[in-house]
C-alpha cells in the first residue's frame, strides 16, 4: 500500500467518523447525546490523567481536584455573583493554573509511587476542604443552579447545542494535545518517562518540563470540569471524591494508557458500561470490579492493545498472557 | 497503528450508536422513575425506601387506573451529580411519567432543580429539605412526607414549655438536613421559653471517634440535655461513645428524628432507654392501619418497618391513587398532580395525612417518643404524646416564615435574643395528646 | 478542665492505637514490595464484618478477633498468590488491581451485611469502667492500647531479632542484594503481604467494636491509613508509631476545639512534611 493511499484512507475514515459525531443529534436519541457529552467531559479528565501517565509516567490522583475547582469557581462567580461569560470561565482556568503551579512545584520533586501518594493526599485535602467549608462552598450541598451561557443568541441549555459546543472544544483539545505530543516538548517528556537522569545529564530542565506538563494536564481537567458543571448544573464535593479519581484512572487503563486515543476510548467504554450495568443489576460495582481485574491481569495494554496484537500475529492478548504464564511458572 | 486506532474508534462509535438508538414500546404502561442511594453511605435508607415502595406496588399488583406500572430504579450513590445524571437519563431515555425516590435533602434539591421545567410530577419520599416545598417549590412537586423542621419544632416547644428545659447542647452532622432539623428545634424551643441551644457541627461520615467532642461538653453549665442531630453510622458511634464515657449519668441524651430510628437503634447500647425524640411515626402505634402495614411489611421483608420505609410506602400509594383518580389517563400532568393532592390519605399507616393545597406538603401527626425495650430485649421507639395536624409551617404564618432566611449551619442563632421577635410570638399552640388517644 | 485535657489525651491514644494497627502492616508491605495496597480499607471493613458475624453467632469476642484477622490474612494470601504476583513491579497494574479488589469487597459486603451500621458487642468483662486518677474511662479502650502495644513489640521482635526480620529489613533497604543472598524473596513478599492483611483484619474487628462498620467506611479508613504511612515515612515502623501518635492527638484535639475542620486538619502535618521532606518523617529516600 502506498503512503498516499494510506493517508487517503485515514482521511476518509476520519471524515466519516467526524461526520457521524457531528450529526449525532439528528439520528440518535437525546439520551445518547447526553451520554456523549458525559464522555466528552470525562474524556477531558481522562486525557489529563492519560497525558501524565502515558507520556510522562506520572500517576496523578489529583486531577479531579482541578476538575472540581473549575466547577466551583464558575458556581461561585457565575451562579452566585452573576459574573458573565467568559470572565468567570477564564478566572476558573486561571485558578486551576495557580493551584496546579503551587502543587506542581512541590509534587514534582518526587517520583513514581511517592508521587502517586502525594497526589492522592493533595486530592483528599481538596475534597475534605470542599466538604467541610460551609461558609463559602456550602459543604456537602455544594452549589446549584449553574447554567451554560447564551452566546450570540445560541441557547446552550439545549442538549444538542451544548453537545456541539463540547465536541468542538474536545476536537480542539485533542488537536492541541496531538501537536504537543509530537513537539520537542512531547519528546522530552517521553525521554523523562524512560530515564529522567539521562535527560538531566543531557541538559534538559527535567523539573520544569514536568511542572509544565502538570500545568497543561491541569488545564485539560479544568476544561472538563467547566463542561461537566454546566451540564449537570451543580458542583458538590462528591465530584472530587476519591472514588471518582480512581474511576478516571481505571478509564485510562481500560483504554490503554500508552496509546494516544486510549483515554478517550476507555472513557467511552466505561461511561457506557456504567449506564448499561447500573440499569441491569444492583451489584454493578462488583461486575465493574471483576472486569477491571481481568483487564489488569490479561489485557494490561488496554482495549487498544487488542488490535496491535492481532495485527502482529500474536493472537488475542488474553490467551498469550495465559500461555506465557504457564511456560514461565 | 495510527490508522487501526482510528478505525477501531470508528467501529466502536458505530456500535454504540446502533446499540442505543431509542426504541419506543407500544404497550400501554406508566413509567415511574425511582432515584435513591442503594449503595454508599446512605444505602440503608435507600434500601428501606425501596422495600416500602415495592410493598405498596405489590399490594396494587403493579397496576393503577387500569394501567401497568413499571418502576425503573436508579442508584445515585448519594452523589448529587449522579442524581442529576440519573434524573436526566430517566427523563430523556426512559421517558418517565413520574419521578420519585430521593433520600437526602441535597439530592432532592439538586434533582428538583433539574426537573423544574420538565412537566413531570416529582414525589420526594424521604428528602426533607424544607425548601423543596417552600422557597424552591414549583407546582409539579408533591411531598406527602415531611420537612426537617416539622417534627422538631413540636419537639423543641414541648421540651421548653412542658418539661421546662432551658439549655440544650446540640451536636450535629454538618449538612442541610440536620440544619433544617436543628432550625426547627430552635424555633420551637425558643418559642416555648428556651434560652440557649449551643450548636456544634462535625463533618458527616468521616468522624469516627466522637469521644473528644463528647469530652468537650461542659457538665457544669446547666445544660438540660445533649441533642445529637445526626443519623446512621454517625449516630451509632456517637450514642455508643456517649454511653461508654459515662455521660448518660451526667446529662440526658435526646435525638433528632432519625437518630434512634430502626434499624440503627438496634446497634445501640440498651442504656439509652428513655431517650427522647420526635418523628411522624412511632414503632408501637396501635391503629389498625399501622398494624396491618407493620405485619405485611414484616411478612414481606422479615424485619420491622422504619419511618423511611413507611414514607416510601405512603408516597407510592399516593402515586397509585392519583393515577386511579385519573382513571389511568395521565397525559395531563398538572391534572395528575391536582388529583394527587386530593387523594384521601386518612388511612395512612402513620396516621391521617392531608396535603396543603398551596405548597403540596403534608399535614400530619407528630409523635414524641422515647427509646424503650420490647419483650425480646430489642430497642424501639415508644410513643408518648401525639400532636395532630402539624403542617410544614408549624404554628407560624407562612408569609412570615418564608421571610426568614433558610436554615444553615449558622442560622438560626444559638440564643433567642438574636432571633426575629415576631417568630417567637406565633399565635396558635400545639395540643399534646397522650399517645394512643 | 484538667480532666478534660487528660480525657482528650486518652482519646488521642486510643485513636493512635487503631492507627498503628492500620498503618504498620501497610507500611511494611510498602517498604518491601513498593505496593500500595488500596484495598486496605476494604480489608478493614470485611475483617470487621466477619468479626461481627462471629460475635453474633457465638458471642465470643476473642474468637471474633482471631477469625477476622485470619480470614483477611487468608484472603490476602490468595490475592497475592493468584493475582498480585503476576503484575509485580508495575506500579500502575498493582495499584489498579488492589482498587478493583476493594470495589468488589465493598460491594459484596453491602450485599451480605446490608447498608445499616453494625457494631460488635464487646462483652462486659472486656469493657469495665476503669477509674484511674479520678478519670473514668472505658476499659476496652485501655485494652485496645494494650493490643496495639503488644503488636508493636511483636513486630519489633520479628523485625530485629529474627532471621526473617533481617531479610525483610534488608529487602526494605535494597531489594537486589536480598535476591543475590539467596533468600527466597517471593516467599518473603507473600509473608509480609499476609502479615499486613492479618493486621488490618484485626484492626477491623477492633475498630468495629469501639466504633461501627458501614458502607463508605472503607474509603475513610484507607485515607487514614495512607496519611499515617506518608507522614511516618513509608517502610518505617518507628515512623508509623510516631505518626499514629501525632495524628491521634491531632484528631482528638481537633474534634474538641475545631470540630468542623477536624477531618481537614489531619492532612495539615502531612502537607507540611511532604513539602519539606517528601519521604516522610522516618522514611528513606525512594
Amino acid at each position: 500500500m502506498s503512503v498516499v493511499w494510506k493517508d487517503l484512507r485515514r482521511l476518509v475514515l476520519g471524515v466519516v467518523a467526524g461526520g457521524l459525531l457531528i450529526l449525532l443529534p439528528f439520528y440518535a436519541g437525546e439520551y445518547t447525546v447526553t451520554t456523549f457529552v458525559r464522555i466528552i467531559y470525562f474524556g477531558f479528565l481522562a486525557l489529563s490523567v492519560g497525558m501524565l501517565v502515558g507520556q510522562a509516567g506520572m500517576i496523578s490522583l489529583t486531577q479531579t481536584a482541578f476538575f472540581g475547582l473549575a466547577g466551583y469557581v464558575i458556581g461561585l462567580l457565575g451562579a452566585e455573583r452573576g459574573m458573565p461569560f467568559p470572565w468567570r470561565d477564564l478566572i476558573a482556568i486561571a485558578a486551576v493554573l495557580v493551584m496546579a503551579l503551587l502543587f506542581g512545584l512541590v509534587a514534582m520533586r518526587t517520583h513514581k509511587i511517592v508521587f502517586l501518594m502525594i497526589t492522592l493526599a493533595f486530592g483528599q485535602i481538596c475534597w475534605a476542604f470542599a466538604q467541610q467549608n460551609t461558609s463559602l462552598l456550602h459543604g456537602w450541598a455544594g452549589i446549584r443552579g449553574i447554567r451554560p451561557p447564551a452566546i450570540a443568541g445560541i441557547n446552550f441549555n439545549r442538549t444538542s447545542n451544548f453537545y456541539w459546543a463540547s465536541l468542538l472544544i474536545f476536537a480542539l483539545g485533542i488537536l492541541v494535545l496531538r501537536l504537543l505530543a509530537r513537539s520537542s516538548f512531547g519528546l522530552a517528556l517521553n525521554g523523562i518517562r524512560e530515564n529522567p537522569r539521562r535527560m538531566a545529564a543531557l541538559g534538559y530542565p527535567v523539573y520544569w518540563i514536568r511542572v509544565a506538563a502538570f500545568l497543561i494536564a491541569a488545564i485539560y481537567a479544568g476544561i472538563g470540569g467547566l463542561l461537566a458543571t454546566y451540564n449537570t448544573g451543580i458542583i458538590t464535593p462528591t465530584t472530587i471524591q476519591l472514588s471518582r479519581t480512581i474511576w478516571v484512572l481505571l478509564m485510562v487503563i481500560l483504554g490503554g494508557s500508552t496509546y494516544f486515543w486510549g483515554p478517550v476510548v476507555g472513557t467511552a467504554v466505561a461511561v457506557w458500561l456504567d449506564v448499561l450495568l447500573s440499569e441491569g443489576t444492583e451489584r454493578y460495582n462488583t461486575v465493574i470490579g471483576v472486569i477491571f481485574v481481568f483487564v489488569v491481569l490479561f489485557l494490561p495494554g488496554g482495549i487498544l492493545s487488542i488490535s496491535d496484537s492481532l495485527r502482529d500475529g500474536r493472537g488475542f492478548p488474553f490467551w498469550r498472557r495465559l500461555y506465557a504464564r504457564k511456560n514461565s511458572g | 497503528m495510527e490508522k487501526k486506532m482510528f478505525k477501531n474508534l470508528f467501529v466502536f462509535l458505530a456500535v454504540l450508536i446502533a446499540a442505543n438508538s431509542d426504541v419506543r414500546s407500544a404497550e400501554k404502561e406508566i413509567k415511574v422513575g425511582f432515584i435513591s442511594a442503594f449503595t454508599g453511605v446512605f444505602s440503608s435508607f435507600g434500601q428501606q425506601q425501596k422495600e416500602g415502595a415495592v410493598l405498596a406496588l405489590e399490594e396494587a399488583n403493579y397496576t393503577a387506573g387500569g394501567d401497568k406500572i413499571t418502576v425503573i430504579y436508579e442508584d445515585d450513590q448519594l452523589d448529587n451529580e449522579q442524581a442529576v445524571t440519573k434524573a436526566k437519563k430517566l427523563v430523556v431515555q426512559d421517558k418517565i411519567d413520574i419521578l420519585t425516590g430521593l433520600v437526602s435533602g441535597d439530592e432532592g434539591l439538586s434533582v428538583g432543580d433539574y426537573m423544574k421545567d420538565k412537566n413531570i410530577p416529582v414525589i420526594p419520599m424521604y428528602s426533607a429539605s424544607e425548601d423543596m416545598t417552600m422557597r424552591a417549590f414549583y407546582p409539579m412537586i408533591v411531598r406527602a412526607t415531611w420537612t426537617g423542621a416539622q417534627s422538631m419544632d413540636v419537639f423543641g416547644y414541648w421540651l421548653a414549655k412542658v418539661k421546662g428545659w432551658k439549655k440544650i447542647y446540640a451536636i450535629g452532622e454538618d449538612y442541610s438536613y440536620p440544619y433544617n432539623q436543628g432550625g426547627g428545634f430552635k424555633r420551637g424551643f425558643f418559642r416555648g421559653g428556651g434560652e440557649e441551644v449551643k450548636t456544634v457541627w462535625h463533618p458527616v461520615g468521616t468522624t469516627s471517634d466522637f469521644s473528644s467532642i463528647i469530652a468537650s461538653i461542659p457538665t457544669d453549665q446547666g445544660y438540660n440535655a445533649v441533642l445529637y442531630n445526626g443519623a446512621g453510622g454517625d449516630a451509632v458511634n456517637f450514642v455508643k461513645q456517649y454511653v461508654e464515657l459515662g455521660m448518660l449519668q451526667k446529662i440526658p441524651l435526646i435525638g433528632q428524628s432519625n437518630t434512634f430510628e430502626k434499624p440503627d437503634v438496634e446497634s445501640m447500647p440498651a442504656d439509652i432507654v428513655g431517650s427522647l425524640s420526635a418523628h411522624h411515626t412511632a414503632d408501637d402505634l396501635a391503629t389498625p392501619a399501622w398494624t396491618k402495614f407493620k405485619e405485611a411489611y414484616h411478612k414481606r421483608w422479615g424485619h420491622d418497618p422504619s419511618a423511611a420505609s413507611e414514607f416510601a410506602y405512603s408516597s407510592m400509594r399516593l402515586i397509585l391513587r392519583g393515577i386511579d383518580r385519573q382513571k389511568g389517563d395521565i397525559s395531563d400532568k398538572p391534572a395528575l398532580v391536582k388529583a394527587m393532592t386530593q387523594v384521601d390519605m386518612s388511612d395512612d399507616p402513620r396516621g391521617p395525612v392531608a396535603l396543603d393545597p398551596k405548597y403540596h406538603s403534608a399535614i400530619e401527626n407528630v409523635y414524641i417518643r422515647e427509646v424503650a425495650k420490647d419483650d425480646k430485649d430489642q430497642l424501639y421507639n415508644k410513643g408518648l404524646w401525639t400532636v395532630k395536624n402539624v403542617g410544614q409551617f408549624g404554628p407560624y404564618d407562612p408569609e412570615l416564615y418564608l421571610k426568614q432566611p433558610p436554615d444553615t449551619g449558622s442560622y438560626p442563632p444559638d440564643t433567642p435574643s438574636a432571633f426575629a421577635p415576631e417568630m417567637l410570638k406565633a399565635a396558635s399552640e400545639y395540643q399534646y395528646i397522650p399517645f394512643g388517644q | 478542665m484538667e480532666t478534660k485535657l487528660l480525657i482528650l489525651i486518652l482519646n488521642g491514644l486510643t485513636q493512635a492505637a487503631i492507627f498503628f494497627v492500620l498503618g504498620s502492616g501497610l507500611t511494611l508491605a510498602f517498604g518491601l514490595m513498593r505496593v500500595i495496597n488500596l484495598s486496605h480499607g476494604a480489608f478493614y471493613l470485611l475483617g470487621g464484618y466477619i468479626g461481627y458475624s462471629v460475635v453474633h453467632a457465638t458471642g465470643n469476642w476473642p474468637l471474633a478477633l482471631i477469625a477476622g484477622g485470619l480470614s483477611i490474612a487468608l484472603l490476602g494470601f490468595l490475592f497475592e498468590r493468584t493475582m498480585l504476583f503476576r503484575v509485580r513491579g508495575g506500579d500502575l497494574p498493582e495499584t489498579l488491581l488492589t482498587i478493583a479488589l476493594s470495589m468488589i469487597i465493598a460491594d459484596v459486603s453491602l450485599a451480605i451485611w446490608g447498608g445499616h451500621p453494625l457494631t460488635l458487642n464487646v462483652p462486659a468483662y472486656l469493657n469495665p469502667r476503669v477509674t484511674i486518677f479520678g478519670i473514668t474511662y472505658p476499659g476496652f479502650r485501655y485494652l485496645l492500647m494494650g493490643i496495639s502495644v503488644f503488636i508493636a513489640l511483636s513486630l519489633w521482635l520479628i523485625l530485629y531479632q529474627t532471621k526473617l526480620g533481617a531479610a525483610v529489613r534488608a529487602g526494605v533497604d535494597d531489594r537486589e542484594t536480598v535476591s543475590a543472598l539467596g533468600v527466597n524473596i517471593d516467599a518473603i513478599y507473600s509473608l509480609v503481604f499476609v502479615l499486613s492483611a492479618l493486621l488490618v483484619g484485626i484492626a477491623g474487628v477492633l475498630g468495629g467494636s469501639y466504633l461501627q462498620l458501614s458502607p463508605g467506611g472503607d474509603t475513610t479508613i484507607l485515607t487514614y491509613s495512607l496519611v499515617i504511612i506518608i507522614l511516618g515515612g513509608m517502610g518505617s515502623l518507628l515512623g508509623t508509631v510516631v505518626s499514629s501518635l501525632i495524628l491521634g492527638q491531632l484528631l482528638s484535639f481537633g474534634l474538641a476545639y475545631a470540630p468542623q475542620y477536624s477531618y481537614f486538619l489531619i492532612f495539615v502535618p502531612m502537607a507540611i512534611v511532604l513539602a519539606i521532606r517528601p519521604q516522610g518523617l522516618f522514611g528513606r529516600e525512594l
